[in-house]
């Protein structure tokens, strides 16, 4: 009797884990419209979510998404808080040597945002002006390296664009998907927000960001990643979520 | 003796154990600090040569709300005893509904919530939220100094024909100081220790300096260690500071 109470737990036990299988814990920072950010219902959706949904799918993993904010992000990452970070993540020089990276899965470019009122083409002609970004970001780093500006850390985009839009920021830099999102696509920013320039700092790619050394995962998400571009479901996802 | 304890301890002479846990710790942290600077230059002076201007932010923040706090504090506290019933509800519901609210609330309400309507520079606006907020606390502080005064005192000054503004410059204010110094001085050590919250709003202080250096370099422990070691230090120094005005002020009266 015994034995056969044993037997069935094994059974459940092994049910239970090959139903499962593999679980993948992804950190995102939900606010960066429109790639990835929280509904009224409080889930992160955007792009990211759901081509990380597909590429789990196609690779065959549980997914699960964590909202992290992007100052620590990947802090966390190191610690072994989750898995990967799928939060338009440029793959730079710098931070592979602190994380291994998928394959890139998006394009972009730094966008510089001003009021409308302004009239300037790119960063050189904001000399003496301030200028506003988020903390720890590429379009951070861009103001940073620019001679004759001060440079504003953010710890959210949308702190930098409320600033901007008070008019305390001469102008904000970030990737392209959302500065079209604020200047062109929310109203009330719309009216007197707009895109100045793509900056010529030349093409980003997003890559998922993993613990360094965790070959494995870069393997499994590769393969999704892989198969989902194929199949040309991230055209239906971009299509989607972004309307350039 | 009011007792408040969200500052770090000030040591007095008399306490020899912690007398010599303030210059353990003290010494201590500014050893450890040369050390890293010295034994790996990088990143651990890399950090330090980073944070300055954030540190002198992080005084400058720390020194004005310091002085408003104190002024408004006083105000408060004179307010919250007053007779007058309109000056003391005044006084009374300042106090109640900025204690009622989180710091990190009043900062934000003040930079981004009313950001719409006035535009204040970063650094005014994060002055005028410490101040407010630690403007409260203090006049509680000052409020009670000002009641532990034995009544019999006032009776004297008053018989003695002061007037209510006289008797409070001459006799109240001078003895209260003395009881008043001590958790005054906690509050300082306090203040100076949330200016750290200042850096949501952009401000440059040796927090948000820490942040960006770590988030390019992703040296986490490193940056953050120092970080908090450099508050410890000029946190022990303003105790000892406020401990220096105590003894000096004890020979008062």
């Amino acid at each position: 009797m015994i034995k056969r109470g044993i037997f069935a737990l094994l059974l459940c036990v092994m049910a239970v884990s090959s139903a499962w299988g593999r679980m993948v814990v992804v950190a995102q920072d939900a606010t960066w419209p429109p790639m990835e950010f929280l509904n009224e219902n409080k889930e992160i959706v955007g792009f990211a979510p759901e081509f990380m949904k597909a590429v789990a799918k196609e690779a065959g993993f549980e997914l699960e998404l964590k909202n992290v904010a992007w100052d620590g992000i990947f802090a966390g990452l190191d610690a072994g808080q989750y898995d990967a970070v799928c939060s338009s993540v440029t793959i730079t020089e710098e931070r592979k040597k602190a994380m291994d990276f998928t394959q890139p899965y998006y394009k972009v470019r730094q966008a510089l945002v001003v009021p409308k009122t302004v009239d300037v083409k790119g960063l050189e002609e904001m000399k003496g002006k301030t200028l506003g970004a988020q903390i720890g970001t590429t379009g951070y780093f861009t103001i940073k390296k620019a001679k004759g500006l001060t440079a504003k850390s953010y710890d959210e985009i949308g702190l930098a664009m409320e600033d901007l839009f008070n008019g305390r920021l001469d102008g904000v830099v970030c990737d392209d998907p959302v500065a079209a999102q604020y200047a062109l696509q929310k109203a009330e920013y719309a009216a007197k927000l707009k895109i100045a320039s793509i900056l010529e700092t030349g093409d980003e790619y997003y890559g998922i960001a993993v613990k360094k050394g965790n070959k494995e995962l870069v393997d499994l998400l590769n393969k999704g990643i892989k198969a989902v571009q194929e199949k040309g479901i991230d055209k239906t996802i971009r299509a989607k979520w972004l309307s350039q | 003796m009011i007792e408040i304890s969200d500052g770090a301890a000030i040591p007095s002479r008399k306490d020899v154990g912690l007398f010599s846990a303030w210059r353990i710790a003290f010494a201590g942290a500014i050893l450890i600090l040369v050390y890293l600077a010295v034994s790996k230059p990088d990143p651990y002076f890399k950090i330090l040569r980073f944070i300055p201007d954030g540190i002198l932010v992080t005084f400058q923040v720390t020194l004005c709300s310091i002085f408003f706090s104190l002024v408004l504090g006083l105000i408060t506290g004179l307010g919250r005893i007053s007779r007058n019933r309109f000056i003391n509800s005044v006084a009374s519901i300042y106090v109640e509904v900025v204690r009622g609210i989180p710091l990190l609330v009043q900062l934000f309400y003040i930079y981004y919530a009313l950001g719409r309507f006035v535009r204040l520079p970063d650094m005014v606006a994060a002055v005028i939220a410490m101040s407010l907020c630690y403007g409260a606390y203090m006049g509680e502080v000052f409020r009670a100094g000002i009641e532990s005064i034995h009544k019999g005192q006032t009776e004297a000054a008053r018989s003695l024909g002061f007037n209510t503004a006289q008797t409070m410059r001459y006799v109240i204010v001078p003895q209260a100081w003395r009881t008043i110094l001590p958790p005054v001085g906690n509050e300082f050590i306090a203040l100076l220790k949330d200016t750290s919250l200042v850096s949501i709003l952009a401000v440059a202080d040796m927090l948000r300096r820490g942040r960006e250096f770590a988030a390019e370099s992703f040296a986490y422990f490193e940056t953050y260690t120092v970080i908090a070691l450099v508050y410890l230090i000029i946190t022990l120094m303003l105790s000892k500071l406020v401990s220096l005005l105590e003894e000096r002020y004890s020979h008062y009266g």
